[in-house]
């Protein structure tokens, strides 16, 4: 039934089956023996219910995200739809500056939308971002999402964004900032301001003075 | 024919010189860390430590080398980031050798000298770096002509961390071995928070769970050993990020905490699970001492990345992503 693994992730493995004639990811969070064994219990664990639930809660919100069908508690694994479509890190690279313009908007809309709900994703990177063949945009891997968010969190989040852009979109991060940051601004109107500000101030944290 | 570089690191605690060929030989590799006998580093004392002990370890590394003044050729010095004071001061003796010897000055990112004093040792190509020390806590790795920060801590760095628990513990500085010989016979995990955001990470909350643990009590090679495995966790879990996304297939260990030796055991299995090589810098060259600056300023020099001493002022904020790598191809 389960063959290959589709793709490794820093700590998931996903398959790729076919049930009910639709195509579901299978992701599962294996062991990992050169962490102390309490601890990697603990994270598969909590990290696999809180995947579950939080896919949820921000469908509540208003994000697109994958249904979850079923959830393997002892072998930490959660099934969802697969979600036919492109990551936005490799759409970044072939589309041109408007259309990236629009859907870094969409990105930041998105984002503004979960911590409206008091909601942030916790690793909003491009390649947690499908866009798929209608040009519906959708967040995956809520691994390490949290409810209850306040203003640093949410400033983390932000930070956690544009260090994606930095790292792997270098070329054209201020723009790509700039897009989603305006979308930001139009989800979350004023209250965005001091989270903006929050998300300057964590950059400037942990160094060396 | 080869030339000779003369490189003086002190950017905090340690003052270094060291003496390397641009055939990536390590001519001599001298250095004195300051170490007080209670509490922490202030960076006006360390910057007196490094102006009453520097002369005497360049002399020392001049001498170690078997050369003398006359077979330098060039001068680099860490000029940041790093505490004012000792950046200053550094800086000062390195003007000075610079102008006298009328040689010129490189001006080197000490964080980008871990990185290839490191590469030059392992003979790693594009590595994702884990960078540990006092003072900084970064997952690194080269993209677009620069060497970024694909991970950080969010608030302080895990030898900080390291130290100031051990303090409160009654550890002299630095703390890490001491922790770690602790460590080794802690039996008992206690649950500390475990925090890591995307790809980052942040200490501060465990440190302070981690005192109250010792202060009610808690045997302390117990408490030592949860710090351990809490604080390295995260960071295999960064780094674990970092490599699924940026594919490398290289993994380099550096800085004063890569002498820990559970660390370097759980990256080991960080790599291998990604099929990556894995290198621990060896402890002579994984500390701040001068051969790291001394090598990254002949990669500098060789592309004609020197500095004039009118422009060689200070910069103790520079980040690591703030200079291009001229030296390195696409």
């Amino acid at each position: 039934m389960i063959d290959e693994p589709w793709t490794l992730g820093a700590e998931s493995v996903i398959y790729k089956i076919e049930r009910w004639g639709q195509i579901l990811l299978l992701k599962q969070r294996p062991k990992k023996p050169y962490l102390l064994q309490a601890i990697d219990a603990q994270l598969r664990q909590s990290r696999t219910s809180r995947e579950c639930k939080m896919l949820n809660v921000a469908r509540g919100l208003g994000i697109p995200t994958p249904a979850v069908h079923w959830v393997d508690r002892s072998s930490f694994t959660i099934a969802m739809d697969y979600i036919e479509g492109t990551r936005l890190r490799e759409l970044v690279q072939d589309v041109p500056p408007k259309t990236l313009e629009k859907l870094c908007v969409r990105l930041g809309r998105l984002v503004g939308l979960l911590h409206m709900g008091d909601v942030v994703h916790g690793d909003p990177t491009t390649s947690n971002v499908i866009v798929d063949r209608i040009g519906k945009m959708w967040l995956i891997d809520f691994g390490l999402a949290e409810m209850n968010a306040t203003t640093e969190m949410k400033g983390v989040d932000l930070h956690l964004m544009k260090r994606a852009f930095e790292t792997t979109h270098w070329d054209i991060q201020n723009e790509m900032l700039d897009a989603a940051l305006t979308g930001y601004k139009q989800t979350l109107g004023e209250n965005a301001n001091s989270i903006i500000v929050r998300m300057e101030e964590i950059r400037e944290r942990g160094r060396y003075h | 024919m080869s030339i000779v570089c003369l490189g003086i690191e002190g950017t905090a605690h340690s003052f270094g010189a060291g003496l390397v060929s641009s055939k990536g030989e390590v001519l001599s590799n001298v250095w004195d860390m300051f170490s007080p006998e209670e509490g922490g580093i202030h960076p006006r004392e360390a910057s007196r430590h490094h102006s009453d002990l520097g002369p005497k370890i360049i002399g020392e590394a001049i001498e170690k080398a078997g050369v003398t003044f006359e077979n330098v050729d060039l001068i680099a010095f860490s000029r940041g980031p790093g505490l004012g004071p000792c950046l200053r001061t550094t800086a000062t003796v390195a003007r000075t050798l610079a102008l006298k010897l009328s040689i010129p000055l490189i001006g080197v990112n000490h964080c980008v000298a871990h990185i290839e004093i490191g590469c030059l040792e392992s003979r790693f190509e594009d590595p994702v770096t884990v960078y540990v020390s006092g003072g900084n806590t970064q997952v690194i790795a080269y993209a677009g002509r620069r060497f970024r920060t694909f991970g950080e801590t969010l608030d302080i760095a895990i030898g900080n961390m390291l130290d100031t628990f051990g303090r409160e513990a009654g550890m002299r500085f630095p703390a890490g071995p001491r922790i770690e010989i602790e460590a080794k016979q802690g039996r008992n995990y206690h649950t500390l928070p475990y925090s890591v955001k995307g790809m980052d990470l942040s200490y501060s909350g465990m440190l302070t769970a981690a005192k109250r643990l010792h202060s009610e009590g808690i045997p302390l090679n117990d408490v030592c050993f949860s710090v351990q495995e809490t604080a390295f966790g995260m960071l295999a879990e960064i780094s674990e990020r970092a490599i699924a996304h940026t594919k490398k297939k290289e993994l380099l260990l550096t800085g004063g905490v890569a002498r820990n030796n559970r660390l370097t055991e759980i990256l080991r299995g960080v790599a291998k699970r990604h099929d990556a090589k894995f290198h621990r810098v060896t402890p002579s060259l994984a500390g701040d001492q001068g051969a790291m600056i001394a090598w990254t300023g002949i990669l500098q020099y060789q592309v004609g990345d020197v500095i004039e001493v009118a422009e060689s002022q200070v910069l103790p904020k520079w980040r690591t992503d703030d200079q291009d790598i001229l030296w390195r191809g696409e």
